[in-house]
């Protein structure tokens, strides 16, 4: 009996996790995450990102500065293994690579793949819920600190995408790290560090 | 004097007379009812080919071509930002595609299906089925370790930005990135000159316009569907297009409404003037009850005709009943010359119908003879035309001769209003005759400057509205709808697919891609595919699939790649590539182009080329092409010039043909060459003065106005015979009158319609005016002082 009582408690510990994941997240915990990002006006934060590809024999890791100044310019600039990177502005952009040392500009709506990048990028950098949750079936995996499950509904993601992790910060104003996991079951792992808020941020990063 | 008559008009007067009258009247009343009835069942037929040539000179077979060009036969919407978001501009044009869907307008259209996923792995994977020689050239450049090297490097530091998340599939699958050779073949598919693609949306070069494409089942020809249809486009329009932001239609569908619209004002406008002016001159020149008589004889062969050509050809074509109705509404000069003698009296009845009888039948003879020689036109309305005018004169004459005389009694003191005899206003012969030897000269020289221009754009009315859409159009998107077209035909689409390969090769040497669009790189024949398959197969199977392999595993080992990283890469590479179709295209998103370039109608295909539509292109590519049997060219701009030269050839064989039998006709009548050269002078002057002003003022001969030349000659004729007839036999007042009034009714109908702003009404007006304004003149003054002392 004590036998059987112990693998009922089991089951029911087990079980917790996955019915909380299971919870569309309630209208006050994404209004107050908005109210809180609302007070963001810009970021800048070092990041660390981990892709677990099956082509590849390894993790390949590298890391690089992102700066975001609400609610449309953005930059994302990797610093190793190479130095690479983008900016975005409004419906312009530039990207550079050390490889080729050249800076080519580009128009985001002529450009399918900047195109979906961008989405992404300003939808966890604002965070914009309203397209979030048009484009994605939201789930709270937890509350304290929030961490988000993100499938995405159809559209160009869906393609390649199964879902996302986004997780936020414990004061809530901006999200510490991204999952981003294939269909395939490859996935990428962004981690924010140092992430500074509404420091003031020089123009000629954009 | 004794007046020449014919008999058996006078017996039939005599024989109908008595009791029989009351008969006579209830069996042409009866033909009336009963062709009124069967005119019921006309149906008209609103195609332009009634007036394309149908003879061996192939214009109406390059018309029927012309019409599959791509955007001919749809409805082409240009939203037009006035700042350059392109953002937003998408969003409006698809809030404006919803719309329009919503409005059941049609298939509507803002792009090519999504391209960026199944079309690329289509291309992709069917390269080893399109690749050409020259392709595996380039694949092989770019299968060498050194460029391995580069290739993975690049996908390498890809993957690594967020760029990768949506391009790791690319990578595997096609890490040498061989598609870009494939989408070369893309070069020649651009059926925009201005256009680009941004998310999927057809934009213009600047950014700032997006276009959308209605295809709709609304006929062109159906001017109440098409007011319909363009209502319910501009309220999505109204509805859907916000502040900053403007849209503009062009289609067949607004050139339809455009000249149904004017032709509708137009007709509002002519009638109204010329039932004033015909209930006028009736007023000024006949003064009496029996004047109703004459008026309904036009009328009656007018339902006469109609009925009888229900019963010849339900299918008429909408010119023949449009134009002939109004020519014979006008043709009303034999119950003229019956009237007026009738009126005149002095006689037994059936002498003056005898008499009168005479010139009414030469006129006759002489104008069927005239719409007889239209029966051998090569434009088929025209034939049509003369079938119908012939019945109508046939019937006028009939009804003039043998029902009118029945009905009018004499005046009470045997004149008539405004006899010319009681004035004195005749004017001195040798001035005629030099005013008029003077305006022959004249006008003969300038007949000469007159040019036929067979452009149907020049009988269609374009309204400045329609005007600044079209050239907006081309300045937005380059002369889309402004190039030659080139069909390959075969049996079956196999057949007309190894024919356009053949085309392409001679043609893709000459002309560069932008201008040169052809299906032939990205769909060639099962042949030409299965021959690519073999050299693609043999290319990787000569062991250079594997050595790629050590290659790719070597060089990825660098960057960290597993050794299987690209193993269904490889592996697709020796396995045999599908077939290219028009189904696996049709799949792909690629839909619509391929409708647009492979026509399939019964027992045919046609694979169609497009080049641009320059004169010498086209003349060059026409001579080269004739030894590629099953490839016709058809141009816009030869179009044109072929209706125009077939157009003057009919015409100009028409006129040799009609002065040699209406000559024949008038020697045979009269037996007397003076008195036939002066029968000939109103109908030489009409047409030399018609001529000669059209040439003075750079008026041009259409597919329309050619025709009203036939209506010059015919009538022209009949004054000429009517005038001499009473001049060399006496009683020339009633000629006289006859020709005056019926002249000027035919001037109140005919010519009003110079005022019309339609350009083929107008063109038609014009030309009648001055045909007839200077034909009743010249039979009313001239052929009076060519034969002042005509022996009886």
């Amino acid at each position: 009996m004590i036998r059987f009582l112990l693998i009922l408690a089991l089951l029911c510990c087990s079980a917790m996790p996955a019915a909380a994941a299971d919870t569309a997240p309630s209208p006050a915990l994404l209004d107050s995450l908005a109210r809180t990002a609302a007070g963001v006006k810009t970021l800048s934060s070092d990041f660390v990102q981990e892709k677990h590809l099956s082509m590849f024999k390894s993790v390949m890791s590298s890391k690089g500065r992102f700066y975001f100044v609400k609610p449309y310019q953005l930059r994302w600039e990797l610093t190793a293994p190479v130095a690479s990177g983008f900016v975005l502005k409004g419906e312009k952009g530039r990207r550079w690579h050390e490889r080729t040392g050249r800076t080519e500009s580009f128009v985001i709506s002529q450009d399918p793949v900047m195109k979906i990048v961008a989405e992404q990028l300003f939808a966890w950098a604002r965070p914009d819920f309203a397209w979030l949750k048009k484009e994605y079936r939201i789930t709270v995996l937890t509350e304290s600190p929030v961490l988000l499950r993100l499938e995405p509904k159809g559209g160009p993601t869906a393609g390649f995408l199964k879902h996302l992790l986004i997780g936020f910060s414990a004061d809530g104003r901006y999200v510490r790290s991204v999952e981003l996991h294939e269909k395939d079951g490859d996935f990428t792992r962004i981690k924010f560090q140092n992430t500074a808020v509404n420091k003031q941020l020089s123009a000629d990063l954009f | 004097m004794a007046v020449p008559s014919l008999p058996i008009f006078e017996r039939l007067y005599r024989r109908l007379a008595g009791r029989s009258r009351k008969a006579l009247f209830g069996v042409t009343l009866l033909l009336v009812v009963l062709s009124l009835f069967a005119s019921s069942r006309l149906s008209i037929q609103e195609d332009i080919v009634a007036m394309l040539p149908d003879d061996s000179s192939t214009v109406a077979g390059d018309f029927r071509l012309l019409q599959l060009a791509p955007f001919t036969k749809k409805l082409v919407i240009t939203v037009k930002a006035r700042q350059g978001d392109t953002a937003a501009l998408v969003a409006v044009a698809d809030s404006l595609a919803e719309r329009l869907r919503g409005a059941r307008v049609g298939n509507v259209s803002t792009g090519p299906a999504d391209l960026s996923g199944s079309f690329f792995v289509w291309l992709g994977s069917s390269l080893g089925s399109l690749g050409t020689e020259e392709d595996l050239e380039r694949v092989a450049l770019a299968s060498t370790p050194q460029q391995v090297r580069g290739s993975l490097k690049a996908g390498y530091e890809q993957l690594l930005s967020p760029e990768g998340w949506a391009l790791k599939g690319k990578l595997q699958s096609d890490p040498l990135s061989f598609s870009t050779v494939a989408l070369e073949k893309l070069r020649f598919l651009n059926l925009v000159p201005n256009m680009r693609l941004v998310q999927n949306h057809f934009v213009s070069a600047d950014g700032k316009s997006a276009l959308l494409t209605v295809d709709s089942t609304v006929p062109m020809t159906d001017s109440g569907a098409s007011r319909d249809l363009i209502d319910r486009i501009d309220r999505a329009i109204a509805a859907s297009v916000p502040a900053g932001f403007g849209a503009t239609v062009v289609s067949g569908h607004r050139y339809t409404l455009a000249n149904a619209e004017t032709i509708k004002r137009d007709l509002y406008l002519v009638l109204s003037l010329s039932v004033l002016a015909v209930f006028a001159i009736y007023l000024l020149f006949l003064r009496s009850m029996s004047a109703v008589f004459v008026f309904l004889v036009p009328s009656s062969i007018l339902v006469i005709a109609s009925g009888a050509m229900a019963l010849w050809a339900p299918q008429v074509f909408g010119v023949t009943l449009g134009f002939g109705g109004v020519l014979l509404g006008m043709v009303d000069e034999y119950a003229m010359m019956v009237y007026f003698s009738c009126r005149q009296g002095g006689k037994d009845p059936a002498s003056i119908v005898g008499e009168v009888s005479r010139p009414v039948l030469f006129g006759a003879l002489a104008t069927l003879l005239s719409f007889g020689v239209m029966l051998q036109s090569s434009l088929p309305g025209q034939r049509q035309l003369a079938v119908y005018s012939m019945t109508g004169i046939v019937a006028a004459l009939a009804i003039s001769l043998l029902v009118l005389p029945h009905l009018i009694k004499p005046a009470p003191d045997g004149g008539i209003p405004l006899d010319p005899r009681t004035g004195n206003w005749r004017l001195p012969r040798r001035t005629v005759i030099g005013i008029w030897l003077a305006l022959l000269a004249l006008c003969a020289w300038q007949a000469t400057k007159i040019r036929f221009n067979g452009d149907l754009q020049a009988v269609s009315m374009v309204t400045p509205d329609l005007r600044r859409a079209e050239d907006e159009l081309v300045r937005t998107w380059g002369d889309m709808r402004g190039k030659a077209l080139i069909f390959s035909e075969g049996k079956d689409l196999e057949g007309a697919l190894a024919l356009n390969e053949r085309l392409f090769a001679r043609l893709s040497g000459r002309i560069p891609a932008g201008d040169l669009v052809s299906l032939a790189p990205l769909l060639p024949s099962a042949g030409r595919q299965e021959e690519n398959r073999r050299r693609w197969l043999s290319f990787w199977g000569a062991g250079r699939a594997a050595r790629l392999g050590r290659d790719l595993a070597r060089e990825g080992e660098g960057f960290g790649f597993s050794r299987d990283a690209f193993a269904p890469f490889l592996a697709s590479l020796t396995a045999p590539p599908p077939a290219a179709t028009v189904e696996g295209l049709r799949q792909a998103g690629m839909g619509e182009l391929v409708d647009s370039l492979v026509i399939t109608t019964p027992g045919a295909v046609r694979v169609l080329t497009l080049v641009p539509d320059n004169p010498q292109l086209v003349a060059a590519l026409t001579d080269e092409l004739k030894d590629l049997s099953g490839v016709r060219l058809v141009s816009q701009s030869r179009f044109g010039a072929n209706v125009g030269r077939a157009i003057l050839h009919d015409f100009t064989r028409y006129l040799a043909v009609t002065s040699a039998l209406v000559l024949a006709l008038l020697l045979l009548l009269f037996r007397n060459l003076r008195r036939v050269m002066l029968v000939l002078v109103p109908v030489v002057t009409g047409v030399i003065c018609t001529l000669g002003a059209m040439g003075l003022f750079g008026m041009e001969f259409n597919i329309f106005n050619i025709a009203a030349t036939i209506l010059i000659i015919g009538l022209c004729v009949d004054y000429g015979i009517f005038m001499v007839c009473r001049i060399t036999e006496g009683s020339d007042r009633i000629a006289n009158r006859a020709v005056l009034v019926s002249g000027l009714t035919t001037l109140a109908g005919l010519g009003a319609l110079a005022l019309a702003r339609h350009p083929s009404m107008h063109s038609i007006g014009i030309t009648v005016l001055l045909g007839i304004g200077t034909g009743i003149p010249a039979a009313l003054l001239v052929i009076p002082a060519l034969c002042p002392k005509e022996p009886a």
